[in-house]
Parts: C-alpha cells; structure tokens; sequence
C-alpha cells in the first residue's frame, strides 16, 4: 500500500497537448477513480503511472519515491487492461504466476499465492483451462486474479468492465469494490462511466482536455459541482442548465430564466444583481407544483417506468427534463408545473461556466 | 401418423445427405488419382527400358522392369550428394528465414521509430525487384568473399525473404495486442524473455506456413544455385537434375530415375512434418 502523487504532470504528442499540468493526491489506500468522456487523456495519465508512457513534464512518486525513470517492473503497481491482455497460450495458472515466476519465486510459493487468489476469485476449477476457454467475466476475473498476486503497491485499472454485459458489470463493480475491501490497495481506476465512478470511488477526479476538473468524494461531485461540465458529467439523467439573470428585489434574490420564469436562489450565493448566469436543476430535484408557480410548459415526452415517471417539458424556447418520484396521470401536450427542491440549484456564471457561491 | 411422416422425410433427407458425401468423395477421389498419375508414371518409367518408354500405350507396370536406370544414375552421378546439399540448403534456408523474418517483422509491427516505417518501405521495395536484378551483383559479392561452389554462396541468396518480413508483421499486428506486451513489461518481463516467451509462441501458425514457403522455396530453386555451383559435387538436386536435359537428347529413363529418388526425401519429410504442414497452413486461414 502507497499513496500516489501526480504533481504538475505534462504530456504531449508532437504539438498535441494531451496531459495539461495535472494534480493528483491519490491517499493510501484509496480508491480513486479517473473520470471524463472519452479522449480526455485518461488511459494516457494511467499509462503515465505505470510506466509505459514517458512523463514530459512534472513528477509522479508511489510511496513517497519519485518513479519517472523507473523502469514499469520496478514501480510495484499491476495493471489491468479493458481487453484483459491474457497470455492466449498460457493456463490460468500459468498467466496468474507469470510474475511470480519472473521475479524467481519458489514453486511452491507460486502456487499457493495462485491457489489463494483462484480461491478468492471463484477460479479453483478452471486454472488449468486457456484464456479462450473461459467466458468474459471469468477472463476479467483472471486478468484481477494476475494482479493480485503480485502484492503490488498500487492497482491500476483502465476501463476494466467496459467489455462486459451491463448485468455482469454491476456484478463485477460489486466484486472490486469488495476486493478492495479485503485488500486496502490503493487503486487508481478509469473508467468513462459516471456511474462506475459514483459507485465505486473513494474520491473521483473529473477530467476534461487533459487537465482536472475537479476532485472530491462522490457526493461532493454531485452536491458541489464545481462548474458547469462537472454538473452535467455527473449524475443521471444529466442537469437542466436554464441560462437567464440574477435579480435582487429587496432582501430577495432570484433567477429570471430568459422565457420569463422566476426561481428563488440561495441568498448565500451572493450574485451581482443583473448577473447573466446559467441555473442548474438536477431532473431528480424537481418536483410537482401549483399551477402559475416555478417552471411551467408543455409535456413533450412521458415515460413511466412504474416507481418514478420520467418528463421532458419545454420550456418556452428551452427543454427540461425532470424525474418525478410518482405516477403522473398526465399525458404529451398537457401543461405541467415544476419547482425544484428548496437548496437543490446551482448557480454557475455563464462567462467562466463556474460554480457561484 | 405424423410422426410416421416425420421419420419418413428424416429417411430420405438422411439419404440426400449420404448422396452427398459420396459425391463429394468421388470427386475429390477423381482429383487425387489425376494428380498422382504423373508421379506413378515417372516411378514406373524409372523401371522401363528405352525401348518400352516409348511404347504406345504407356504401361503402368513395366513388363521387363530393369534397375539399369537406376544404377546408372547412382553411379554416374552424385545424386546422394545433391539430395544431401538441397537438403542442407533448404533446412538452413528456412531456419534463417524463419529468424529474419520473425526478427524484422515483430519489430517493424511493434516499435515506433520514425526510421522504421523508412526501413519498411525498403523490405516491401525488394519484394518489386525480381531476385533476377541483383543475382548478378550478389555473385560478385559471393566470389569476392570466396564462397563460391558452397553452402554458404547458396544460402548468401536465401537469408532473408521479404514476402516473410510482410507476413509475420501483418501476423504480429492482427494477433499480438499492444497490452499483452505491456502486460509483459510490467509483469516484468525482459524484451528478450517477451520474444521467445510470448511473440513466438502466438506466431506458430504463421511461422509454420512461413517455414513450408520458405523450405520449397529453397528446395525448388534454380538460377542461383545454378550460377554459384559451378562444379558437379556442389549442386543442388534441381540443377543436377537439369543435367539430363541438356543438348539435344533427353535420357527420359536416366531423368524419370534421378526423380523417382529426389520423391523419396520429399516424401519423407512431409510424412514427418505432415501434422505442421497442415496446422501451418490452416492458420494462415481465418482459423484461431
Ligand atoms: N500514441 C499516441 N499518439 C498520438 N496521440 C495519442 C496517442 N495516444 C493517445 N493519443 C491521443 O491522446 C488523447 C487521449 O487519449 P487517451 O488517454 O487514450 O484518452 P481516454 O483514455 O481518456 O479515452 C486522445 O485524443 C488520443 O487521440
Ligand atoms: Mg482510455
């Protein structure tokens, strides 16, 4: 177990910034997962840490020992890859104690700490079979049980379920983070998946374009987004952005929507009276209200799926969507009104895109 | 009585299926006998005297079977001596072949030099230009290393084959994923240890297929053999047979002889070698 540190971390390809001075505080122990669409450079920032990618600029340490021209043999980390890299020619056994059988352990030792991560892993039966034999969750499976035996530092994991079938990634994120609950390794996970990052993480990093976006536990993310792309990455269904202007009547502060609508803001927030900002309501946060009162429009789309009733309104010229925790008897064309919570919206300056307040 | 129908259509579809198979089997019979006749003749023709080689219509069985042919061959020539130095040229042909090309096109498919992709188009530009061009310069090479009337003036043309290069690179980047090195690496494995531990294992099929090629290249070949071996003991089998036809007779019985013994080697290896033969060649397939 180490902790990690990423401090001011560059990288580029030819004139292609990829990593852009990247700060990362990965705690002993902890299971941080690296988050972003696709191409914001986090399989590069991983591979960074592992060793097969060369650091431009900054420094990363494990355990307190500056690893940037340390050879990835030597960095004591497994890595596990979305395509699971078995050796095809190789048994279970045989691709699990590959490194073991590198670094000359005895035979015994070998087959003990196989036995023993086979055991944990639900493997026992299939360690003589080939990677070919086996099915998609139990390569996965292997590709883990290859990682654990080496003891190592750190876990690295890159978009580990990412071939699977959804039913079988929701088992298997149980697996890890149960895994990580025996182990306390420190595990740096990327994934895409916003949801695999709510679920599993200790604290999830954002990425966007090779630079943080923002860092912080789970719920943090999602209470706290810190700008606007934070809040529409996380959660699901993504966040309603309402662009419009700060008003402050007497001790009041409200958002008047560019349709004409009026919501109460936090007074903590503090605006500039006649700020242009951007309202971010979570669909979840809104709820049923009178006639005349919040938001108020068209239904345009109306799914229920028995416990909840998923909606699209518009809005004048803008769209919402709103997960209302109740049957709506209601159908395409009616008027409906909505109020978000009381403290549920955020308020970003539509210049910066940041967080207010 | 429906399931009396059934059994009924299950007979008869049964009996289609056989029909099938049985004609499948007497076609594939039909092309085998074709293309063994000419090497049942060329046995049998070692056997024949002058006289009834030219004989309308052809026997199979000679009726006075002779070995003159034979004995002829053996004594006048050194057949042994070719069939040995094919032998030993195409084995050593295929083996360094195999390594040059193994060599070459795991590291043209899996290392990003910028001089690579340079030295890449140059192997591909080789396999434009006949081997014919640069016989010529390569001879001149040979004489003035002084190896000529050798193995190693024969190998000299047959190190490194282009076509091989090509195939085992197309092989390594269809079969051998990036991770699975990087794995490796990490795992902490040398590059050495990743060649020959793991590159070479996945490329048996290719390998395999790429040695049958490369060893009928060797066995077959003719020109170059033809202008390094300049004296009788240092031919290969193919130039010695050629012997036969030269001017303006051909001993058909002599040459039917000389090839009736160069089969026996042939045969034999591909007895030995029969399993990889077939395993080399169904994995350039689409098979796994
Ligand atoms: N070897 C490379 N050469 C040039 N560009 C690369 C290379 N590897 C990755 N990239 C680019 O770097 C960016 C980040 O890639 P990556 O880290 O794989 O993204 P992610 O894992 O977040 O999807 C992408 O735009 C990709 O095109
Ligand atoms: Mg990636």
């Amino acid at each position: 177990m180490a902790t990690v540190e990423i401090r001011n971390v560059a990288k580029s390809y030819g004139p292609t910034d990829i990593i852009r001075d990247i700060n990362v505080q990965v705690p002993d122990g902890a299971f941080v997962v690296l988050v972003g669409p696709s191409g914001c450079g986090k399989s590069t920032l991983l591979r960074m840490i592992a060793g097969l990618e060369d650091i431009d600029k900054g420094e990363i340490s494990i355990g307190g020992r500056v690893i940037n021209d340390v050879e990835p043999k030597h960095r004591d980390i497994a890595m596990v890859f979305q395509n699971y890299a078995l050796y095809p020619h190789m048994t279970i056994a045989e691709n699990m104690g590959f490194s073991l059988r590198l670094a000359k352990q005895s035979k015994a030792e070998i087959d003990q700490r196989v036995g023993e991560a086979a055991r944990i892993l639900g493997l026992t039966d299939y360690l003589q079979r080939f990677p070919k034999q086996l099915s998609g969750g139990q390569r996965q499976r292997v590709a883990m049980g290859r990682a654990i035996v080496r003891q190592p530092q750190v876990f690295l994991f890159d978009e580990p379920l990412s071939n699977l079938d959804a039913k079988l990634r929701v088992q298997m994120r149980g697996e890890l983070k149960d895994m990580h609950a025996r182990l306390k390794t420190t595990t740096i996970y990327v994934t895409h998946d916003q949801i695999e990052a709510m679920t599993m993480a200790d604290l999830i990093v954002v990425m966007r374009d090779g630079v943080v976006e923002q860092t912080g536990a789970p719920l943090e993310l999602y209470d706290h987004p810190a700008n606007m792309f934070v809040g529409s990455f996380i959660g699901s269904p993504a966040m309603n952005f309402l662009t419009g202007t700060v008003r402050h009547d007497g001790g009041q502060q409200t958002f008047e929507t560019a349709s004409g609508f009026r919501l109460p803001v936090d007074a903590a927030v503090g605006a500039l009276d006649g700020l242009t900002a951007t309202l971010g309501i979570r669909p979840e946060h809104l709820q049923l209200a009178q006639t005349g009162q919040g938001l108020g429009g068209k239904i345009v789309t109306i799914e229920p799926t028995g416990s909840e009733t998923f909606i699209v309104v518009q809005l004048g010229g803008d769209r919402i969507s709103a997960l209302l925790r109740q049957r709506l008897m209601a159908s395409i064309g009616d008027e409906i009104w909505l109020m978000p919570q009381a403290g549920t919206t955020h308020l970003f300056d539509s210049a910066t895109t940041r967080r207010l307040g | 009585m429906s399931s009396n129908r059934s059994t009924e259509s299950g007979k008869r579809r049964r009996f289609r299926r056989m029909l099938v198979d049985r004609s499948i089997d007497v076609v594939l019979l039909t092309f085998s006998l074709l293309m063994l006749l000419p090497l049942v003749f060329l046995v049998s023709n070692g056997f024949k005297t002058p006289q009834e080689m030219l004989a309308w219509p052809p026997t199979v069985i000679p009726a006075n079977p002779t070995i003159d042919n034979f004995a002829a061959v053996l004594t006048q020539t050194p057949l042994l001596r070719w069939i040995l130095n094919s032998i030993l040229f195409a084995v050593m042909s295929t083996i360094a072949i195999l390594a040059t090309s193994s060599i070459a096109g795991y590291i043209l498919a899996k290392f990003r030099y910028r001089s690579l992709n340079i030295i890449f188009a140059l192997v591909l530009a080789t396999a434009i230009v006949p081997f014919e061009v640069y016989m010529i310069p390569l001879y001149f090479q040979a004489q003035s290393l002084g190896i000529l009337n050798s193995i190693w003036a024969l190998l000299l043309g047959y190190l490194v084959m282009s076509f091989g290069i090509f195939l085992i690179r197309q092989n390594v980047i269809h079969s051998i994923p990036d991770e699975l090195l990087e794995a490796a690496r990490i795992d902490g494995a040398g590059e050495l240890w990743i060649f020959f531990r793991i590159v070479l294992p996945l490329l048996r099929g290719a390998l395999g297929a790429l040695g049958v090629l490369a060893f009928f290249q060797a066995w077959t070949a003719f020109a170059w053999p033809m202008i390094v071996a300049t004296n009788r003991e240092a031919y290969t089998i193919e130039v010695g047979l050629a012997l036969f036809q030269t001017g303006f007779t051909v001993d058909l019985g002599r040459l039917s002889a000389a090839s009736a013994l160069v089969l026996v080697p042939s045969i034999t290896l591909f007895v030995i070698l029969r399993r990889n033969f077939v395993q080399g060649v169904a994995s350039t397939g689409l098979k796994e």
